[in-house]
């Protein structure tokens, strides 16, 4: 999986590291049983603090994605072929899926554009056979 | 022409042509210790900073190989030290002017300018790390196992008291017999051989000094160059470990040399230095030189992570598997851009504040202990970092032991 994160952009670098790591679960570079590198090995490789990455690890942990134990390290628990989702996180996802759709909505961005777009980054998930991204 | 004096001769101008050549060596973005977007490579300022390095480093290295070469055999010993430090200092004093002016160009027109400085990182390197070629340590050891069975079957027929040291049958100063004194160079082999695969080993497991930019094909030419300059390393320790047995075979009186056949033990290590430097030449610093679409046995060795056609049709959207843009620098898409990001703003992060002179890397918030070398091939340590400076005391507290025990002998 290739990780990369700007160190000096606005978002947090810990926020970077999760995120990148959930598009990877997402399309496919890194499916559940996969390992991610160790903690430590992960703030050296990126040249960041290894509490910054530890941060990033147990919020994915929280999310139910990653799972990590002294033995086995951190390996990937869910992908898109693991079946849906609590419904309890369902809920969750809706409203800051409505709030980003917002943030375009109100930036006057025409529906037909934020479903083209939509459309475009399922593309690149992975889906399992017979759930297309259209 | 004694061994010291022969060893300056040849010495003085490897390591002038070594410096002579290493701008080449060095990755593209990175320039006489500046990093540069990979859209500067060719920038004037470097092109004519490459040209003055190239000439000025060039008169200096004939001027020190004449002038080691007139005093050789009239000097004493230190006089080959004295020329060769001038010599590298006069070196980086040409590597300073260069840096100064491709810094100093690189401010006044801002290059990274609505850039997005990036860091990545292949985690194929951690999930599929690397192995050390346990194998290639072999003759160093073996060599090791010789000098100290041949030094204990000599034991018994030496005198009481033996020339001991490097510098020759009749230069040396004697010292009484013992086990310290007549196995002090087998400790030697031991030590250079400790020390060099200690090293080996951290660089083993630390970050891959790759191009952020182009992560992928950048920490696939790593793995090739890792490989080809530990195997390197490894034959240059086999051949110190020579040079010192054959030294030590003549303390033993096995052989005797006089004249210029007395630098015959410095012919291994010799060897090992030219070895070394054109692995190093032909892979350039972090795998630069090595081509981008090579696969290799150490491409053979990444990770089939997730195998599938999600995996490969975003691998080749991102460039991965060499291609044209693969060694330009820059790449395609990198997981976490949208489409609307274009590439082109994306660059390496601009980590000139972390090196003092363009050599030393001090950052307290990067956990690395080793890092690629700014200037040449190799690896650095991170001065800020506290186990970087405890290896440090290791390394120098080891032989000012040994010198101890050996003084406490006698030698």
């Amino acid at each position: 999986m290739l990780l990369s994160i700007e160190p000096d952009g606005p978002v947090p670098i810990y926020q970077q590291i999760r995120d990148r790591i959930v598009e990877a679960i997402a399309d496919g570079a890194q499916p559940a049983g996969s390992g991610l590198p160790s903690t430590r090995q992960l703030a050296v490789d990126l040249g960041v603090n290894f509490h910054t990455v530890n941060k990033s690890y147990d919020l994915l942990r929280q999310e139910g994605l990653l799972r990590i134990s002294r033995k086995s390290g951190a390996v990937v628990q869910r992908d898109p072929g693991s079946g849906p989702p609590d419904p309890g996180w369902v809920r969750d996802w809706t409203g800051r899926a409505r709030t980003l759709l917002a943030e375009a909505a109100a930036q006057g961005m025409s529906a037909q554009d934020i479903i083209h777009h939509s459309q475009a980054a399922l593309a690149d998930f992975s889906f399992p056979a017979g759930e297309g991204a259209a | 022409m004694s061994a010291s004096s022969l060893a300056t001769v040849v010495i003085v101008p490897f390591f002038g042509a070594l410096l002579w050549v290493t701008p080449a060596i060095t990755r593209p973005t990175v320039q006489f210790g500046v990093r540069i977007p990979g859209d500067r490579v060719g920038a004037p300022v470097i092109r004519r900073e490459r040209r003055a390095y190239y000439w000025r480093t060039a008169a200096i290295g004939v001027c020190f190989t004449i002038t080691a070469v007139l005093v050789q055999g009239h000097a004493s010993w230190w006089l080959g030290r004295i020329i060769l430090l001038l010599e590298l200092a006069a070196d980086l004093g040409c590597y300073q002017i260069a840096r100064k002016n491709i810094t100093a160009v690189k401010n006044a027109e801002d290059w990274f300018a609505g850039l997005r400085q990036m860091v990545a990182t292949d985690t194929s390197w951690r999930t599929d790390p690397p192995r050390f070629p346990v194998r290639w340590l072999l003759p160093a050891l073996t060599v090791i196992a010789v000098t100290v069975i041949v030094g204990a079957v000599r034991y018994p027929d030496l005198p009481a008291r033996m020339v001991v040291g490097f510098g020759g049958s009749s230069a040396g100063h004697q010292a009484p017999k013992s086990v310290v004194s007549v196995f002090a160079l087998a400790v030697g082999q031991l030590y250079v051989t400790a020390l060099w695969t200690g090293l080996m080993l951290i660089v083993y497991r630390s970050r891959p000094d790759i191009e952020s930019a182009d992560a992928a094909s950048s920490t696939r030419r790593y793995r090739m160059y890792l490989a080809a300059l530990t195997r390197a390393v490894l034959t240059l320790i086999a051949l110190v470990n020579l040079t010192l047995l054959l030294a030590a075979l003549r303390t033993w009186q096995v052989y005797r040399l006089t004249g210029i056949a007395s630098a015959l033990p410095l012919l291994p290590f010799i060897a090992g230095l030219l070895i070394f430097a054109i692995v190093a030449v032909r892979t350039g610093q972090g795998g630069s030189r090595l081509p981008a679409g090579s696969s290799g046995h150490a491409a053979k060795a990444l990770p089939r992570v997730s195998p599938g056609p999600a995996r490969d049709a975003r691998l080749s959207r991102a460039g991965v598997g060499g291609g044209p843009s693969g060694g330009s620098g820059r790449a395609s898409r990198l997981p976490g851009e949208s489409p609307g990001q274009s590439p082109e703003a994306r660059t390496g992060r601009d980590d000139d504040r972390f090196w003092k002179a363009g050599l030393i890397y001090v950052n307290r918030d990067d956990p690395a202990i080793m890092v690629g070398n700014r200037f040449g091939v190799g690896w650095t340590f991170n001065s800020a970092d506290r186990t970087a400076w405890l290896v440090l005391a290791g390394i120098v507290a080891a032989p000012a032991g040994l010198a101890a025990i050996m003084a406490a002998a006698g030698l």
